[in-house]
């Protein structure tokens, strides 16, 4: 496992896209406590909006991120895991890379915690043996196909803000949600307080998206390689290697 | 005992404008039976429309005026409702419906008959805090479903009967505390003018030519004179309104299910419109439903077409509800998906099975996981209303060698119940998080496998042999492979002919 850092190809973002009208709720408040408070007050509180991001003081923030169960990538994460009520978009282009290992064990944590995983419109079926073996605990999964990218994304709105549910897992259909439906899923998950995970082709790398964490997953042939694309608070650009399960690698002899 | 008599003077009219949206509905209505007007809303009354005009004349005073026919099933329907409804107050409840009075005795004066509800209220007045608030209840709830009323209070449901339709009587109801003294309703009994007597009107013509004009008349002649005249029947109604004799009246059994329409008089044709006349069957469904402590499991609405046929709409209730907005707020999902072929004449709620509620499901809200769990019900509810019962699927292990049953689809009402039994363990050999529905056809050139570009097998073989003494025999043998993107695959070779297949992905 080797961590190489390169430059990214787009300005990093200084001020992640916030709802304007919320922004100026924000801000309001923020000059109305001004007015009743000394001048110290308002500093301290801008620097504790979670939008706002303080590269010196790395090392104080408070590790409020969900772990990913990988060690590596949980030291590059802004918040040492997946960012918590928010959509981390995965681009993947060619299943079966590791692509569902990766979030599996994070998964298994919630439903252990009694909370429910939903998964929308997965490309297969959810093989309920490597599920299990994962430590999923499979009554707290459920499977929705809804039909039509309408009825998709109001599932996906309802059950994010619905505060029942841990984590919600999608998959794009063919057509491409438009920037606006990806903003309400990301607000949706952030009342919610539920994790999104967002599938999507890496075609769409280019365009820029609301979430708050993007991944580009690859791989090498061996290993799964992962790019951070996009990160709220936080550095991208970096690129890391995860090992696949070594039981499924390992090689026999052949036969003939 | 305390009986109180509800007479409904306007049913006929309102079993069939209830589900108007406006009490201020000025359309002049009339509701006919055999060429006569029977009853007249308030805007058809200002032009002059009364009970027992012809068509005709009718028409004349008021050439707006609308025309329903009668519709005694549907009279007798509502009348069923609200003796259920009264029955929430009282188990003692006794319907008396105009309709099968009139064929059943032929001592009812035609048409003057109204349908009325005895309820027996000794038994409710502590529960509800004395007999003020108990019929300011009732009175109120009345209003609310817009049903025109007047009642009275006796010791039999004769006197009952009798006294409602005094009018000094229903003034004192109305400002009474406490129930009244055997002399106050002697004295009302009395009082009464004898044309209000429960009798035909011959026995009634005959009372006048007599000279007796009030009951007190009546009672100071001997019963044995009054018997020899007007008959022993007669005899017995004044026993059972004097309370010297029993006076029975049949009981009323609430029925196990809930059943509750609304008729439009102008068919509606937008399912928006559905909603708000929805709204009211939800109401009512939840009062009745927390009232005798059950459930329902599932609400079926009935969108009738008239002789177009009819709809049914289900929506499912996986747990115990008896808030009516979250069900409005369920229907509404369904009811929005709905395309009306035909305008809706009539919106009816069915509830089949009413279950008991149970002490432990509502434990299990309070003390147990709680807010979660029920917020992960609601969940279910919202999203099965929408996408429907057939989206919405969880995934259970199954014991079985071959890689496809071991994993069955499971319904996701069972998911958030805790499994106690045996639990399943899976196959402790890598299996993949992907499978495929079918396996699908892997090409295979040159002793050389080609799955989008070539496949290399890294481990195997997992021999997966069973199942011959079935009409088919699964020999296969399972490897691992990777393709040159770097993907890992399950593929299996099969060994009856030697073809393979891709059968998963490790995702």
């Amino acid at each position: 496992m080797h961590i190489q850092s390169t430059p990214f190809q787009k300005p990093v973002r200084s001020k992640p896209i916030v709802n304007s009208a919320e922004n100026f709720m924000q801000n309001k408040q923020l000059s109305n406590q001004a007015d009743s408070q000394p001048a110290t007050q308002p500093l301290q509180q801008l620097l504790t909006r979670p939008d706002i991001w303080q590269l010196a003081n790395r090392q104080r923030q408070p590790r409020t991120g969900i772990a990913t169960g990988f060690r590596g990538l949980d030291a590059l994460l802004a918040n040492h895991g997946w960012p918590r009520g928010a959509t981390s978009e995965l681009l993947v282009d060619k299943g079966g890379i590791g692509e569902l290992s990766l979030i599996l064990p994070t998964l298994a944590e919630m439903t252990r915690q009694g909370r429910m995983v939903i998964l929308i419109n997965p490309p297969h079926i959810p093989y309920a043996p490597a599920l299990v073996q994962a430590g999923v605990q499979l009554e707290k999964l459920l499977i929705l196909h809804p039909r039509g990218q309408r009825d998709q994304l109001w599932a996906a709105e309802q059950s994010l803000q619905s505060g029942a549910c841990g984590a919600l897992v999608g998959w794009q259909t063919k057509e491409t949600p438009a920037d606006k439906d990806l903003r309400r899923l990301q607000v949706a998950a952030r009342e919610g307080d539920c994790l999104h995970f967002h599938f999507r082709p890496g075609s769409c790398a280019n365009t820029p998206s609301p979430a708050a964490l993007r991944l580009q997953l690859k791989s090498d042939g061996e290993q799964l390689a992962l790019q951070l694309l996009k990160q709220l608070n936080g550095k991208s650009g970096q690129r890391i290697h995860l090992a696949r399960n070594p039981d499924l690698v390992r090689r026999d002899q052949p036969l003939h | 005992m305390l009986w109180l008599c509800i007479q409904f003077p306007k049913l006929p009219l309102e079993a069939l404008t209830r589900a108007h949206r406006k009490a201020g509905d000025d359309t002049p209505l009339a509701v006919t039976q055999s060429s006569l007007i029977l009853e007249a809303n308030a805007a058809a009354s200002t032009h002059n429309v009364t009970a027992g005009l012809t068509i005709a004349t009718a028409c004349a005073y008021c050439p707006a005026l609308e025309l329903l026919e009668r519709d005694s099933e549907r009279e007798s329907q509502l009348l069923q409702q609200l003796a259920q409804w009264g029955y929430s107050f009282t188990p003692v409840v006794s319907p008396r419906g105009s309709a099968s009075q009139k064929s059943s005795s032929k001592n009812a004066r035609s048409g003057e008959e109204t349908d009325c509800l005895f309820l027996e209220l000794s038994g409710s007045l502590k529960a509800s805090g004395g007999l003020a608030p108990l019929l300011q209840q009732l009175r109120k709830e009345l209003h609310k479903m817009r049903i025109s009323h007047f009642m009275g209070l006796g010791h039999s449901p004769s006197a009952a009967h009798l006294l409602s339709q005094l009018p000094e009587h229903r003034q004192w109801l109305a400002e009474t505390k406490a129930p009244p003294t055997p002399q106050q309703w002697r004295q009302w009994i009395s009082f009464a003018p004898s044309k209000l007597l429960d009798c035909s009107n011959k026995a009634i013509a005959k009372l006048y030519a007599c000279g007796i004009k009030r009951v007190s008349q009546l009672l100071a002649i001997p019963l044995s004179e009054v018997g020899n005249r007007f008959g022993r029947g007669f005899i017995d109604y004044l026993a059972r309104l004097n309370g010297t004799r029993p006076d029975p009246v049949p009981s009323y059994e609430p029925p196990p299910e809930f059943h509750s329409e609304l008729f439009f008089p102008s068919p509606l044709d937008n399912s928006e419109q559905l909603l708000f006349p929805a709204g009211r069957l939800v109401r009512e469904l939840c009062r009745q439903l927390q009232r005798r402590q059950l459930y329902s499991q599932q609400l079926c609405w009935v969108l009738d077409y008239g002789s177009r046929g009819s709809r049914e709409v289900k929506v499912e209730i996986s747990r115990p509800l008896l808030d009516p907005q979250r069900l409005i707020a369920l229907t509404k999902l369904q009811l929005e998906r709905v395309e009306l072929q035909e305008p809706v004449q009539a919106l009816a709620l069915k509830c089949q099975q009413l279950r008991a509620l149970e002490a432990q499901s509502l434990r299990e809200d309070f003390f147990d996981e709680g807010s979660k769990l029920h917020d992960s019900y609601q969940l279910i509810d919202k999203l099965k209303a929408r996408l429907g019962h057939q989206a919405l699927s969880g995934v259970t292990l199954k014991e079985s060698y071959l890689p496809e049953q071991a994993w069955a689809s499971a319904d996701s009402l069972s998911l958030q119940s805790r499994q106690r039994g045996h639990q399943l363990n899976p196959v402790n050999a890598p299996r993949p998080s992907w499978l495929l529905p079918r396996p699908d056809r892997i090409q295979q050139r040159d002793h050389k496998l080609f799955y989008d570009g070539e496949l290399q097998l890294l481990q195997g073989p997992e021999r997966i042999d069973g199942y011959w003494w079935q009409h088919r025999r699964h020999a296969r043998d399972y490897y691992i492979a990777r393709g040159v993107q770097g993907s890992l695959y399950w593929v299996f070779q099969d060994l009856t002919s030697e073809d393979w297949y891709l059968h998963g992905v490790y995702g």
